[in-house]
Formats: C-alpha cells, structure tokens, sequence
C-alpha cells in the first residue's frame, strides 16, 4: 500500500478551523514537509508526518477570541477525528469539526439520469453528457 | 414530460415523471426563469440590477426579489471575509452567482406547487430533484465526457463551481484576481439557492472554502483542488456502484 504523507495546515478563519492535506507519495514518514500555508492572512501552519491511526496536533493559534488548537487523527489517508484541544469560550467555536475524507481523482462513467458542473453555455451545451441524456428522453 | 429550453445563455432540462401534471408547468418554469433574465441580468441595461447600480432606483423602491437576492449576496460576502463579492472594484453589480441558484429553486417549489413530486431540473449543471432516488453525474474537471464522482439524491440540490468552461471566471473578492485553488467543488444541500451560493463562495475562497463549506450546518461537499486531490464530507451520498434495476 502506497504510504501517503499527510501535512495538516490549520487555519483560522472566522474561527472555522480548517484543514488540508498534501500527500507526498514515497517521502519517509518521519520526515515533516514544510507546512504551506494557503493564505499569509492570519494563517498558522504545522506538519507531521502520519501514519495508520496517527494523531496529529496543530499549533495553538492565538485568535482575537483566544487560542484554538485542534488534534486531528489519521488512519493513512482518510481523517477519522478531529477534536478541539483548546477553545474560546466561544459557541461559535464549539461547533462540530466536519470530517474530511481524501481520495485520489477518478473518471469514470456510469449511468446516470443528470450531470451537475459550473454553468454548461449554451454553446457547449451539443456536447454535453446532458444533450446526449435529454436526447434520450 | 421531457423539455430542453435555454434560458440566460444555459441550457435548462427539465424532466417530470408525474403523468398528471400539465405542461402548462413547464411553461411556468420557463417563463418565470426568463423574467428573471430580464429583470436581473446584468448584461440588460434596462434589468432591475442595472438600473439601481446606475443610481435610478433607490434601495427602498426594489422589489422584494431583488432585496432578498442581495441580503443574500451580503450574508455571503461577510461569512467568506469578501472572497465572495457580488461587487467588484471596477466592475458593475453583478448578483448572478446568488440569482442562478435563487431562481431556480423558485423555479422548481413552481413545479411542486403544480403537483409534481417526482422530477429533476438541471439548469447549465445546477441540479434540483424531487422524488428520487436520482443519480447524478458530476463531471470531471479534466475530461468533459467523463464523471468524477455519482451521487445518489432523493429530495434536494446540487451545484458545482469549476473552471474548465469559462477559464478563470470566479474571482477571489479579497485579491481581485481568479480563484485558482480548486478545479472544482461540488455541494449537495437542501436548497439550490443554499448549494449554488456556497460552492460559487466557497471556490473563491480556494482549499480553504472546502473546510468552510463542509463547516455549514446540512452541506455536504466534493472538492477537487488544484492538485488533483478529491477531499469530500463523510456525509456526501456517493451512490452505490452499481444502481439498482429501473
């Protein structure tokens, strides 16, 4: 099994923690790859390498409401709990962490009875996989 | 009932599978999504957005249509930081990203309001669907003849945002340039006015939209960001492998 190397970026925006992870395929578990921020604003970031059922413990962010840190626990890829270590007493805060679940991008087809995407033109539209099922009524 | 009709420059398939409900409900539908072309478009000098950007119409002289649209695009805007903005330095008002997903949900409670029960409109890839299951299709953001993920829905909504067929076209409100971060994110919600406002909101945002997306109370997401990784909600109904017969 292709071991994947998670880094965890937490970021605070509107007090909503959030998370992203970059796999590294082939890198050592032990070896932390520099954590990215995905924007300089009020953005903090930590990395760590995890494997199988690994917990993982972001920085503690100093926010305006008081400082958050959240522990976010790996089973290889796929996130299986994220939990706030620390927060403001804020219920904004208290809010449940969505689970993230990573997969790698496939194309398939399937049958289907309609097709969502960013807005189709009309122009486009003949080509579609829509045109060809309005087409089959 | 089976009709194609294109409505502010999308094509726009509505199927209803009730035997009892007349065309006439399918009229409607058309005929109150192009009014709502006209009275909204930003590209019509004469639509209602144009003319209060322009300064003929004041605030309390708006419809209750046009008012609700914006108190939406300003709920938006502040829950993003300004990543999503309905007014952009330089350009005019432009409230489409909320009026698309909007009118067509108004489109399809016109349908229920008619008797329909099972149904799906798709309107240039936003999707609304009654009676299900349905399996929808989300295309790839690489291969136009290609899906990246099937969900299985029964009563509620779907939209993606992406930047395969316009290019670049959502902007990050808060840098002014495109939104570059993702290739695509899809949202399933209860309403198309809730999943069209979000996944357009949530892509300006960039990787972090998808953590803010999947944070809201009854969204469920698909995102693929630019490098190639699907991140998705426990919760988004993947549909099974292989459908069920008929």
């Amino acid at each position: 099994m292709k071991r994947a190397v998670p880094v965890v970026v937490l970021s605070i925006a509107g007090l909503v923690p959030v998370w992203r992870y970059e796999p590294s395929a082939g890198a050592p578990a032990s070896t932390a790859a520099p954590a990215t921020a995905p924007s300089a604003s009020a953005s903090s970031g930590t990395s760590s390498g995890a494997s199988p059922g690994t917990v993982v413990k972001g920085t503690t962010i100093p926010t305006d409401k008081g400082p958050v840190q959240v522990q976010v626990t790996f089973d290889g890829d796929r996130i299986t709990a994220v939990r706030m270590l620390q927060q403001p007493n804020h219920p904004q805060t208290t809010a449940a962490v969505p689970k993230l679940v990573a997969e790698t991008l496939k194309a398939q087809s399937a049958d289907i009875d309609t097709v969502s995407g960013a807005t189709i033109t009309s122009d486009a539209y003949k080509e579609s996989l829509q045109a060809a099922i309005d087409v089959r009524g | 009932m089976h009709r194609v009709e294109h409505v502010m420059g999308f094509p726009v398939s509505l199927r209803v599978d009730d035997e009892d409900v007349p065309e006439q409900a399918a009229d409607a539908v058309f005929a109150w999504l192009r009014e709502v072309d006209a009275r909204f478009s930003p590209y019509r000098p004469d639509s209602e957005v144009c003319r209060y950007d322009r300064g003929e119409l004041q605030r309390h002289e708006l419809s209750d249509d046009l008012v609700e649209v914006l108190d939406l695009c300003e709920h938006y805007r502040r829950a993003t930081g300004g990543a999503f903005d309905a007014r952009l330095p330089g350009r005019g008002l432009d409230p489409n990203a909320v009026v698309k997903g909007w009118s067509v949900q108004r489109a399809a409670d016109l349908l229920r309001a008619a008797g329909a029960r099972r149904f799906v409109l798709n309107a240039g890839g936003d999707v609304v669907a009654a009676g299900g299951p349905w399996r929808v299709g989300v295309r790839h953001p690489e291969h136009a003849d290609k899906l990246c993920t099937v969900l299985e829905l029964t009563d509620g909504a779907v939209a993606t945002s992406a930047r395969y067929e316009r290019g670049d076209h959502i902007v990050d409100g808060r840098t002014g340039r495109p939104a570059t971060g993702l290739l695509s994110l899809t949202v399933v919600a209860s309403s198309l006015t809730e999943a069209d406002s979000v996944a357009t909101a949530a892509f300006a945002m960039g990787a972090e939209g998808i953590g803010w997306a999947a944070s809201l109370p009854g969204c469920e997401v698909f995102a693929v960001d630019a490098g190639g990784q699907v991140l998705r909600t426990e919760g988004f109904p993947v549909a099974r492998e292989d459908p069920a017969p008929g």
